[in-house]
């Protein structure tokens, strides 16, 4: 009962990964940015050092990847309402201002890199595609923040 | 009569015509993914997927926001989005027919029926995929949410059909070898 076991493992990983550190971070799209970090650019392979030595590294990684793709996928098919709220909350637990990390978001898209490998495509294109009308929302509401701070 | 002739070839030539767009949607993606096959090898898209890019929820709230500038850029989005999908699904459709063919050529008892019905879902999913995709281009996703949905349900369908087929069909060649 090799697989039954495996994946009672990485079920517990990933509950013991919700409760230590993704409940600690506020909002989705954090979480998202959070997980994406923990994988290796050159390997796609996650690691995250507290978990793996709660349990083992091909487990943890497993653990790692089954959160990404689920928190992805409910990112990607939120409402855009739902996601300029999300885009607000990461922008805002910025030290820089909402303006300068909004316009650095738009020019270098970093977003991109919170995909999970083997995405589907369609599913892609509309995370990046709705990251890209939350930033132009967002950086609409802060020009037009700016003008009544003027006027006024 | 002749009008009535003439009438029923065109709508013959218009279904065949959709048909066609609708097959050749998926070379557009095929284009964009040179021999990947990522598109469809890819795990399908979530239930709420279509529900999502065809919203009249999101066009709503950006409608709110009072901004030409966002709603041109939604709109365009929208419709990029939305024709992936097409595209994905036709591309996806098309395989699953190519494998239903190959398992059939292979398979020594038939059913006429169910042949004709997977026959005549394929047909009515590339006539939907070509009307969507050309009712898309012209004027976006906004109101396709309903034929868009009919169209997953649908592709849902032929891939378990073929599926099931593709899993009857070598426990039914091992029989007769047995």
């Amino acid at each position: 009962m090799v697989v039954p076991d495996r994946l009672v493992a990485v079920e517990q990983a990933y509950d013991d990964l919700l409760r230590r550190s993704l409940s600690k971070i506020e909002g989705d799209l954090a979480r998202l940015i959070y997980l994406a970090s923990t994988r290796d650019y050159n390997t796609g392979k996650y690691h995250h050092d507290g978990l793996a030595a709660r349990f083992q590294e091909e487990i943890a990684g497993q653990a790692l990847e089954l959160a990404h793709r689920e928190i992805f996928c409910r990112i990607a098919t939120s409402s855009l309402e739902e996601l300029v709220a999300q885009v607000e909350i990461y922008v805002s637990s910025s030290r820089q201002s909402r303006e300068e990390v909004l316009q650095v978001w738009q020019k270098l898209e970093p977003y991109r890199v919170a995909l999970p490998v083997d995405v589907n495509i369609a599913v892609a294109q509309l995370f990046v595609s709705n990251i890209k009308l939350a930033l132009a929302i967002l950086l609409q509401r802060c020009q037009r923040e700016e003008l009544a701070a003027s006027r006024s | 009569m002749i009008e009535l002739l003439s009438i029923i070839i065109g709508i013959v030539l218009l279904l065949l015509g959709l048909a066609t767009k609708g097959w050749l949607a998926a070379r557009h993606l095929q284009e964009t993914l040179p021999a990947t096959g990522e598109a469809t090898a890819a795990p399908p898209c979530p239930e709420s997927f279509v529900s999502s890019v065809f919203s009249r929820d999101d066009w709503e709230f950006v409608r709110g926001l009072k901004a030409d500038g966002i709603e041109r850029l939604f709109r365009r989005e929208r419709k990029k989005v939305a024709l992936v999908w097409v595209r994905q699904t036709s591309m996806m459709i098309r395989k699953a027919m190519r494998e239903h063919a190959e398992a059939a050529r292979q398979s020594e008892n038939l059913e006429f029926t169910t042949e004709v019905n997977i026959l005549a879902q394929f047909l009515v999913l590339m006539v939907v995929c070509g009307i969507l995709s050309v009712a898309i281009e012209a004027a976006g996703p906004l109101f396709l949410g309903g034929l868009a949905r009919f169209a997953q349900r649908l592709s849902q369908r032929v891939v378990k059909v073929q599926e099931s087929f593709q899993a009857v069909a070598p426990a039914k060649a091992a029989n007769r070898t047995a």
